[in-house]
């Protein structure tokens, strides 16, 4: 929570003095009851295991969220117009304003699909946007796009309900957004890209870390839970087996899993968790997948430099909301700085996530930082650098007592005929006291994030 | 009623309906020889047991208890509740909510118990029958049954059969459960014929029962 404390941070507070402070045990036996998990691979062993809950939530007054909601809307629409370009008449690259070679470069551009236009010209249908607020200009910033599979919304979608349940006080007196309309979204965003049949959620099955999310979602979304065995296509068209023998045709599918695993007939031979053709029947338009394949060059980081230049591209409209600042060693005079000031910096492999292939020059040795010199220069275009944000810390309450931690928000903005930015996110702090690296493969854990209604 | 489901998720919740009820008739049967052990007849657990294809060794009471519930064999109650808890992980979005938690629970129950005791008790058996009760009540509740809560149903029914009879129970007092099965296959594989059950040997019944899942899941599971 910020310092700049707000009336209903204020109300928070009042009404946290007056609660029994024991019930917070209930959230995880919530969690272990209804085995809400982010499961993790470690040393070869598959391990069970509740994403950390940290019951002080984020709270957003509702004039903040609203300038987050427009520049995301901003921020998602144009960055469908820019896949749909890309891959299609790549007018920005002919126009100068990103360089072909960049986006060439990128490893989730996939020039097989150059040409071919998504059902209702909808490629980013689910978004999650990494934000964090900056304490020196009190704005948020965006420090990453992803526009692939982004997971976590369920976690705060389940937790609100036990939330309410243990302490309604805070629902009773506070103007909170309610958040369980998320399902709908995704739903309504399905049922409008869709080519006709029914929706399903495909998962990779029941040992990939996110399979709660997979099962929770199609649940709530009434949309079928299928592993690629439980799919077929046949004459291009995408059917769902049923436990009969008979075949039901697929409209949309809720894909969560990445492109290179999708089809093996297309993608890699050897993926065990696609659907064989599931390419074909999407590029003849008798399924719509969701996110669209070809996504990924969106999410490389070195792709996200240019996202500010893209708004006044495609809309001609100023950047709502910020990258925070970025240079791309690729470009000579970026480098110059970058290099100038990598002890400052924070360097991030522009193909990674999930918190992996980032480093914190002012935790390197120089020994490290002139490595990291010769790596940037034998490849520049796989780094970007940013400026460190010293984003605001959030309380949390751990060992019974209220302990800073980093915490960044994911919003999740679903394209469908409107672009919704839903009103809560995933709030990730991190474990230790000072540490920036906030995501969940890397031990974060998450709170609940009220905004303030309207 | 919304007939979609896989094959896989099928499967898994007809063996959770199996599953849950061979935990509760096991552990029913344990009570009830349990009590006989204490002073009627102490080789009552021997006899259930090794109708079940077990072959348990106790010196009193408590340490059948021990020995029938989480002893090294097929019918251990922790090793059927994992089961249990992975159809009910893969097929949770066709369970009840609540029904679900109380799966969960009942896992960690029985986890608890194998480890935190020398002996069984008696009241973990309570606590556990209750348990299965409230998840009886939440699976099949509803009012109007969707396709999945039939497959937990078939499980149950086709358990009921299969157990009574490898205790030696009289085929006649099948019948019952058998009519069961017969209208719920009516509703799952409504174009299907099945050939009609001769009562006459245990093993062809149990046989003719198990035969009819493998009639209505088709595909892999």
């Amino acid at each position: 929570m910020s310092d700049g404390t707000h009336a209903l941070e204020k109300k928070f507070w009042e009404i946290f003095q007056k609660q029994d402070k024991h019930k917070i045990t209930e959230f995880q036996s919530f969690m272990d009851k209804f085995a809400v998990n982010f499961n993790l691979y470690k040393d070869g062993h598959f391990i069970e295991r509740s994403l950390p809950f940290d019951a002080i939530p984020r709270i957003i007054p509702n004039q903040e969220f609203a300038k987050i909601e427009k520049g995301l809307q901003q921020r998602i629409h144009t960055l469908n117009l820019f896949l749909e370009d890309l891959y299609t008449d790549a007018k920005i690259v002919k126009d100068g304003v990103i360089p072909e070679v960049f986006v060439h470069q990128a490893k989730g551009f996939l020039k097989e699909f150059v040409g071919f236009s998504p059902s209702q010209k909808i490629r980013t249908h689910i978004n999650g946007i990494d934000l964090v607020k900056d304490t020196e200009t009190d704005e948020w910033v965006i420090l990453e796009d992803n526009l692939r599979v982004p997971s976590g919304a369920s976690y705060p979608l389940s937790i609100r309900d036990t939330y309410r349940k243990i302490y309604p006080e805070f629902f009773e007196q506070m103007k909170i957004a309610p958040i369980k309309y998320y399902p709908s979204y995704l739903s309504n965003a399905m049922d409008y890209v869709s080519c006709g049949g029914i929706n399903v959620v495909l998962s990779p099955g029941r040992f990939n870390s996110a399979y709660y999310e997979h099962s929770y979602l199609a649940k709530k979304m009434g949309a079928e839970l299928v592993r690629a065995s439980e799919l077929t296509v046949e004459n291009k068209k995408l059917y769902f087996k049923n436990y009969d023998g008979k075949l039901i045709k697929v409209g949309a599918v809720y894909r969560r899993l990445d492109d290179d695993f999708l089809d093996p007939k297309f993608f890699n031979p050897e993926s065990l968790i696609g659907v064989p053709g599931i390419i074909e029947a999407y590029l003849a338009g008798n399924v719509a997948i969701m996110n669209a394949i070809g996504n990924g060059v969106a999410d490389d980081k070195g792709i996200y430099y240019f996202v500010p230049k893209m708004i006044e591209y495609y809309l001609g409209e100023k950047p709502i909301m910020h990258n925070a600042p970025t240079y791309l060693p690729y470009f000579e005079k970026d480098k110059k700085y970058v290099f100038d000031n990598l002890d400052k910096l924070v360097v991030k492999d522009v193909a990674e996530a999930g918190g992996y292939g980032v480093m914190f020059g002012h935790t390197m040795s120089k020994i490290q930082l002139e490595d990291l010199k010769t790596l940037i220069n034998a490849n520049p275009r796989r780094f970007i650098a940013q400026e460190l944000i010293e984003f605001y810390d959030e309380k949390c309450y751990i060992e019974d007592e209220l302990q800073p931690r980093k915490a960044d928000l994911r919003a999740y903005v679903v394209m469908g005929e409107e672009i919704k930015v839903w009103p809560s996110g995933l709030t990730r702090y991190a474990m230790d006291e000072g540490n920036y690296l906030v995501n969940s493969s890397q031990g974060g854990g998450f709170k609940d994030t009220w905004v303030e209604e309207a | 009623m919304n007939h979609r489901i896989t094959a896989n998720v099928a499967s898994n919740l007809y063996w959770l309906g199996r599953h849950l009820e061979r935990i509760e008739v096991l552990l029913i049967e344990t009570l009830q020889a349990y009590d006989q052990i204490i002073d009627v007849y102490p080789n009552a657990g021997k006899k259930v047991f090794t109708k079940l294809g077990v072959e348990l060794g106790y010196k009193n009471a408590s340490e059948f208890m021990s020995e029938a519930v989480f002893g090294d064999h097929n019918a251990n109650i922790q090793v059927l509740m994992a089961h249990a808890r992975e159809n009910a992980i893969i097929s949770r979005a066709h369970l009840d909510f609540e029904a679900f938690g109380e799966i969960i629970q009942l896992h960690h129950l029985c986890e608890h118990a194998s480890k935190s005791a020398e002996s069984t008790s008696y009241l973990f058996i309570d606590d556990a029958l209750s348990l299965i009760d409230e998840i009886w009540g939440g699976l099949l509740r509803r009012e109007q049954h969707k396709t999945g809560d039939y497959f937990i149903q078939l499980g149950k029914s086709i358990e009921k059969v299969d157990f009574h009879l490898r205790l030696g129970g009289a085929i006649t007092q099948t019948q019952e459960w058998l009519a069961e099965i017969d209208s719920i296959t009516a509703v799952l594989a409504p174009n299907t014929t099945f050939n009609t059950i001769e009562l006459s040997e245990p093993y062809s019944v149990i046989e003719a029962v198990n035969d009819k899942i493998n009639h209505i899941v088709q595909g892999e599971q």
